[in-house]
Order: C-alpha cells, then structure tokens, then sequence
C-alpha cells in the first residue's frame, strides 16, 4: 500500500494544446478482490433504552459536599458522646461503645442488604433486556446462559421446584436461543404470573371495597396509595426480589414511569374504565363506581409491576390486560368464599 | 417464455377439487402438506418422525400448542382417496426401532396419510365450542418423481437440449459416454424402430443412474420414472431418450417424432396427473434438502442440485390470496425450507449449514416471498442419530459427533463395518456460503449414521424419537392453524 503524497505542481506551460486522452483498457496491477458492499448484518440493531436521567454535576458536588459535611457531623456527635460517657463513669462509656459497635455493624448489613435487593433489581431488568436480545439473534450459546441464570435466581424456591425440573429436561432438547426464552416462559413464568395475577386482583377487591365504604376521599387515597405499594412489593418479590426500603423507592419510581408511558397506550381499557368509573356504575352507585376506578388503578399498577419485575418479557405467554381483571372486579360483595 | 405446467382441463378439476375442500371443511378443515425432497432428502423418516411425535404427544417445547398444553391429541384417520396405499408409518417405525435399527429402504412408491389433531382454541371465538379438530394430509412419495416437474413446461426440443447439454459436459464424460456413442449411431430422422428406440432408452437410463451414485451426487436428471419406473416398466411411455434436433423438416414417421410422441405421452399420462393430484392444491410445504451429500461430492453437485430445486420448486403455488379466492385457487402460504441430517454436524455448524441451505435457495426463496408466501430455513433432523462431544486433537479443540457410521461408509482409507462407534470430526463447513459453489475443493466427509441403536422412553411407554428443531419445523408449519 502507498501513502497519499501531495507534491506541488510545476507551473503550467503556457499555450500548449490540451490533449484529450483515448479510452483504453489495462489488466488490474493485482487481485483487487470484491468491492466491498454494506451488507446488512453488519448493523447491531440496538434496543431502544429510555435514557437514564443524568443529574447536574454542580447538583452533585451539591449533594456530594452535604453528605460528606452530615456524616463528619454524625461521626463528631457519636465521637463526643463517648468520649462524654467515658468521662462519666468508664464502664458507662465501653457499654457506649459497645451499643455503637453494635449499631455501625447493623447499618452495615442494612446497606449491605439493600445494595443486593437494588443489583436484583438491576439484574432482573437486565435479564429481560438480554432475553429481548436473544429473541431477536436467536443465538444458542447465549439462551442457554441466560437460562442457567434464571434457574440459579430461582434455585431456592420450593414452588417452582416442578418447572425447573420441566425445563431442566426440556432444554436437552433444544438447540436455538429464541426456543429456549420461549421454554424458559412458558416453564419457569406461568405459575407466577398466575399468582401475580391473582395478587393484582385481590389488591383490588380490597380497594375496590374500601373506596366503596370509607367516609372520607383522604382515606382511600391513602388506602389506594398503602395497597399499591404493598402490590408491588409482594409482586417484587414473587419475580425474584425481596426489594428492601431503596429497592422499594427505586421500583415505585419505575412503575410510575411505566404508567406514564403506557397510560395513553391501553387505550381500550381506558374506554372501559371511563365508562364504568362515570357511566355505568356511578349510575347504580357513585361510590360504587369510584370504587372500580380505584380497583381498576390497582389492577393497572399491579401490571406496571409485572412488567418491570418479570425477568423475560412476554412473548411465549400473553401479558394480562385490565379486562383481564373485570370478572374478579365484577365479584366484590358476592361471597368469594363460595 | 415458461408454460403453466397445467392446462385449462387441469385447472377446472383444481378448482372443483378446491371447491369440494372448502365445502366438506367447514367445520373440519383440512392443511394439506407438500412433503418436496429429492430422493434420500429424508421425505420418509420426517413424516414417520412428524407422526410418531405427535400420535404420542412427545414433547416438543419449541412447538407451541404442545407447549402450552392446548393440543389435545392425534390420530391416525382414514383417508377419503381410496385408491392410494396408506403410508406405512408402522412399518417405517418398525425398522426404526427393531432390535437391529435400520434406515427405511428408499421409497418406491407413492402413499398417503392423514392425521386428525385435535386441540382447543386459545382465542375466544374458537374456545367457545370446544376442543377443534384439524386434519393433516401428508403424500410420500419417491423423490426422483419430482424431478418431472419441471418437464411440464418443456417440449422435447427443449427437453434434448438441455439434456444433451448435461451429458455433453466434460465433468460427466465417464457416465454419458455409452450413451452418446450409441446416439452417434442412430439416424433419427430414419424410419423409426422400437429396438432403437429401446438402445437409446436403456443407455439413457443407465447414464442417468450412474450420475446419481454417490461420488458424482448430481441432481438435475430428469425424467425420474427412467430412475424408479414403478409399474410403468418397460411401456412406451417410458422408452424414449433425448435426440438432436434434426435438419429441416420432420418426418412422421422417423425415431425423432416418435420420441417426441412418448415424450408428450409421458408427460400427460405421469407427470401431469402426478402433480395434478397431489402438488396443485398444497396448503403448506417443507424442501427437505440433503445438503450434506451434495456437498460431499463437491461443488458441481451443489450447483447442480441447485439448479433442480429451483426447477421444480417454480412449479409450485405460492402466495397468499384472499379467503375468499382461496376457495377456488390455494396457494402455499408457508415454505419451509431444512437442511435435513443436521445431526451429522456438531450443532455448532448448523448456523453455516443454514446459510448455504439459504445460498442454495436463494432464487426459488425470493420467487416465494415475492409472491406472497411467508419462508423460513432451519437445519433439521428428523431422527437425530448422533450425541455430541469435544475431543482434543495436536492441541485443537474439535467439536465432534458421536454414532455409528453404517457398513461400507468410508473414511480415508478406513472402511467401517456398521458396528464401531466413531468420533467424528467432519471438517469445517466454509463460512462463507459461496465457496461450496466455487472452485476450489472443500475438506468436507460426511459419514452416513445407522440410525439410535437405543431409544428412551416416556411415562406412558412410547418410544420417544430424538430430533433436532422438529418442534420449531411443527412450529412454523401447523402452528398458526392450530391457534
């Protein structure tokens, strides 16, 4: 290969005519080999990911600095405090330390804990993304990870002890990534997604029932907003997530994006809530109505819920809609124990 | 310009046929599945595997009615045409799974099946009235008979040149040259006589058969009856061979007008009827292909079971018409094409299998999309008759396959006798497709396996038959109709 080389031309000889050159044909110099195209596997079609908010880095340094500043604080004021208690009495300032020791080691393991329930929490949404990627590639070497990963999340569960086995076989089988994802949902997913689905709709019974009776518009706000969270959590947990008090901030968050996202898109059960929340049932019974809407909001966050927990996306398995849920609405105060 | 391998009469029975379906399959419709393979592309064991897997409902995770549960069960029903045998499922599995396994002999004649599937709707509609039922049409037959096909749309002029052109080549001068030198003997524009005729057939068939053997593996060798007569041995139909075109005008009564008679005689009286009855009203079709042989015997076979596939695979129907022509007009709305005896490679490979598998069909795959169908490829095995494992050889990592290889297979200089079980290390398949087209040799040996010399068994005592993406081929082919 030659390099480009530029030279400075000589300077042009005046008045002499320009020759106008015959086209001719040569034998290349060498194998030029095929000319190169753009073809299409080239691309690495990426997953659109809603961008992580980024905070500002003078808002950082902000809050960087504070916490610094409180936890000198803290560290001063316990300092003092036992130096004061061995002043007092020593024996008073060692039980001191001992209660401290105690006390930095119980927020150890509080941290620590929570540190793990937010990396599940991070490793299940990495899980679906990988197991959306796999769909697509279909790749084998790549399913088969994947799913070892999902057993081993799972390896302690009593209640799936059946599927995994069930899979287990079942992958022997099996010879392509996207078959396996499939398998894995359609083995491993479907008993929970069932207690998720029968969770979703006893959370809603209750706040269904509780805006019907209570006295006051506060209270079944408060309700609505306490069996939400419980939901979650108890979804959460069902998936593979115990989510601890920053892992329970963190999937809130995530669930209220999802519904702010999807709210436009479930249209059709929009319609049937409208209808029922202002139409229908409010002309039997405001409250009663009232009473739907909220239950119908639970349903929707219990499916948020679902959907940010759940550690494969729903292909093999069709994800549960708000009509899903009306028949079990449509029970409350009708015996269930019947 | 091509001609429809059909005539008008041909397609008035087409229609009416179609008709009749759509009116006695109001409530249990029928999927009619084109089973198109050359011979030994594996017509036979797919359908006693895609039979035996659902009459015992194996599971097949990758097959999703299976898989979630909503296929409730098959059976074996009789088949309204009566004048066909019944295709020997029993008997084919019998062989499989006999004390002393071995492949089923090559098919020699045609058979049909069907099979009732019974399963419940997972929509609303199709949930209220209970379990559905589906019947599936399956038609075995011998792969060489396909090779026809595409002489519907030929006349003899055609036909001889392109034949001739075949022989000619310099790759087959071994095989073909008792044939030309008796060819150079006849005057054809002479008055005609059976014994010539009968020569030129006879060494026609000979040259025919001895490019079929394994070492050359071609293809393109019509007319297929030369190769598997059935009972049509010896009749005029059959007797007839490609000819020079002579000068100027023909004489009625010479060789050529005479084997230019058989030719159309052969074509109305076998071939026609054969795709008329079985080819021209297909709902769903799989191309088994056995690329492994081809590929084994080199790059001229590969090109040249190209160009047969592609052939024949033209006459079919494809597209996707609206219901409402459907009831007149079918068209295969899904094709499938599996690179079958995928378990003759580490599975590793199945990925560069599928892409020559796909360089192979490229033509005849974007006719059918174009003109509607929906077309996937896949490397299949029907009955998977190896196990896999790594070995370590001068410091290399080897994927290699694990079986018996069958009696007389070789390897180098070492023969097999159809009871040591080998490691295999076929080669590697070349990565970029079209070097298995190009010229220069590819290190490639495939050995033929015997098929499992035992097999497991499910809860309920069937035997279960080990595949390779059987499911998914199931998944592609019936799954959308059993929704």
């Amino acid at each position: 290969m030659r390099k480009p080389v530029a030279r400075p031309t000589q300077q042009k000889q005046a008045e002499t005519p320009v020759e106008l050159r015959a086209p001719r044909a040569f034998t290349p110099p060498k194998d030029t080999g095929p000319i190169e195209t753009f073809t299409e596997t080239e691309f690495d079609v990426p997953i659109a990911n809603p961008p992580r908010r980024k905070r500002h880095w003078l808002l950082r340094i902000l809050a960087a600095t504070f916490g610094i500043l409180v936890s000198l604080a803290l560290g001063l004021a316990a300092e003092a405090l036992i130096r004061d208690l061995f002043d007092r009495y020593e024996w008073l300032g060692w039980a001191g330390l001992a209660v401290l020791g105690v006390f930095v080691l119980a927020v150890i393991v509080f941290i620590g804990r929570e540190v793990r329930a937010v990396a599940r929490l991070r490793k299940l949404d990495a899980l679906r993304t990988r197991a959306d990627k796999i769909l697509e590639s279909d790749k084998g070497s790549d399913g088969k990870h994947l799913v070892a990963e999902l057993t081993s999340l799972y390896r302690q569960r009593a209640d799936l002890a059946r599927p995994r086995t069930q899979l287990e076989k079942d992958m022997r089988g099996l010879f392509d990534g996207a078959d396996m994802i499939n398998t894995a949902e359609t083995n491993l997913m479907a008993p929970l997604d069932a207690k998720a689905r029968a969770l979703t709709s006893a959370a809603a019974r209750r706040v269904a029932i509780v805006t019907a009776i209570s006295p006051r518009a506060l209270v079944d706000i408060a309700f609505v907003a306490y069996e939400s969270f419980k939901l979650a959590r108890a979804v959460a947990e069902l998936y593979g997530v115990r989510p601890g008090l920053f892992g329970s901030w963190r999937l809130t968050g995530e669930i209220l994006g999802h519904l702010a996202v999807t709210g436009g898109v479930a249209l059709g059960d929009s319609v049937v809530q409208q209808l029922l929340g202002h139409g229908l049932a409010a002309k039997v019974s405001a409250r009663l109505g009232e009473g739907l809407v909220n239950g119908l909001m639970t349903v929707r966050v219990g499916i948020a819920a679902m959907r940010v927990t759940r550690p494969l996306p729903f292909k093999a398995l069709k994800q549960p809609l708000v009509m899903d849920f009306m028949a079990d609405l449509a029970k409350i105060g009708t015996n269930e124990t019947k | 310009m091509a001609r429809s391998p059909t005539n008008l009469v041909d397609e008035a029975g087409i229609a009416l046929g179609n008709l009749t379906d759509a009116a006695s399959g109001m409530f249990t419709p029928t999927l009619r599945l084109g089973v198109t393979g050359l011979s030994r592309a594996g017509k036979t064991i797919f359908i006693t595997a895609l039979i035996h897997n659902l009459l015992t409902q194996a599971r097949m995770p990758a097959f999703a009615p299976m898989a979630e549960g909503r296929l409730i069960g098959a059976q074996l029903a009789e088949h309204p045409d009566k004048a066909i045998p019944r295709f020997a499922y029993e008997q084919h599995l019998e062989a499989l799974t006999g004390s002393e396994p071995f492949w089923p002999e090559s098919t020699r004649r045609i058979s049909q099946i069907r099979l009732s599937l019974k399963y419940q709707s997972a929509d609303w509609l199709g949930g209220m009235f209970g379990p559905s039922q589906l019947n599936l049409d399956i038609v075995d037959y011998p792969g060489e008979w396909l090779l026809d096909l595409p002489l519907l749309s030929l006349s003899f002029r055609e036909w001889s040149d392109q034949a001739l052109a075949r022989a000619e080549r310099p790759g087959a001068q071994n095989e073909a040259k008792p044939f030309l030198d008796a060819l150079a003997k006849i005057d054809t524009s002479a008055e005609a006589r059976e014994p010539d005729a009968e020569t030129l057939a006879s060494a026609f068939t000979l040259y025919l058969r001895d490019c079929r053997q394994d070492g050359k593996a071609l293809s393109t060798l019509p007319p297929g009856r030369f190769l598997l007569p059935g009972d049509m041995e010896g009749s005029p139909a059959l007797t007839f061979a490609p000819l020079h075109a002579p000068e100027g005008q023909v004489r009625k009564q010479s060789l050529y007008a005479m084997l230019e008679r058989r030719f159309e005689a052969y074509k109305d009286v076998v071939v026609r009827p054969f795709f008329r009855d079985h080819f021209a009203r297909l709902d769903r079709q799989i191309v088994l292909v056995d690329t492994l042989r081809a590929l084994n015997a080199g790059s001229e076979a590969v090109a040249d079971l190209e160009t047969a596939l592609t052939d024949i695979l033209a006459c079919f129907r494809a597209g996707s018409p609206n219901p409402i022509i459907r009831l007149v007009a079918k068209r295969i709305d899904r094709i499938l094409f599996a690179a079958t005896k995928a378990d003759h490679l580490h599975h590793s490979s199945h990925d560069r299998l599928e892409t020559i598998l796909n360089r192979l069909l490229a033509n005849a795959a974007r006719r059918a999309r174009f003109a509607g169908a929906e077309t996937r490829s896949v490397a299949l095995a029907s009955i998977r008759a190896t196990s896999e494992d790594v070995i370590e050889e001068n410091g290399e990592e080897l994927n290699t396959i694990i079986g018996t290889p069958q009696k007389g297979e070789r390897l180098g200089d070492q023969t097999y006798d159809g009871k040591t079980e080998i490691a295999l290390f076929p080669g590697d398949l070349p990565q970029d497709p079209d070097d298995a087209f190009g010229d220069t040799p590819i290190n490639l040996n495939f050995l033929r396996f015997l098929p499992p010399q035992q097999y497991a068994k499910s809860e309920d005592g069937a035997i279960i038959l080990p595949h390779i993406r059987l499911g998914r081929a199931l998944d592609f082919l019936l799954g959308d109709r059993l929704k």
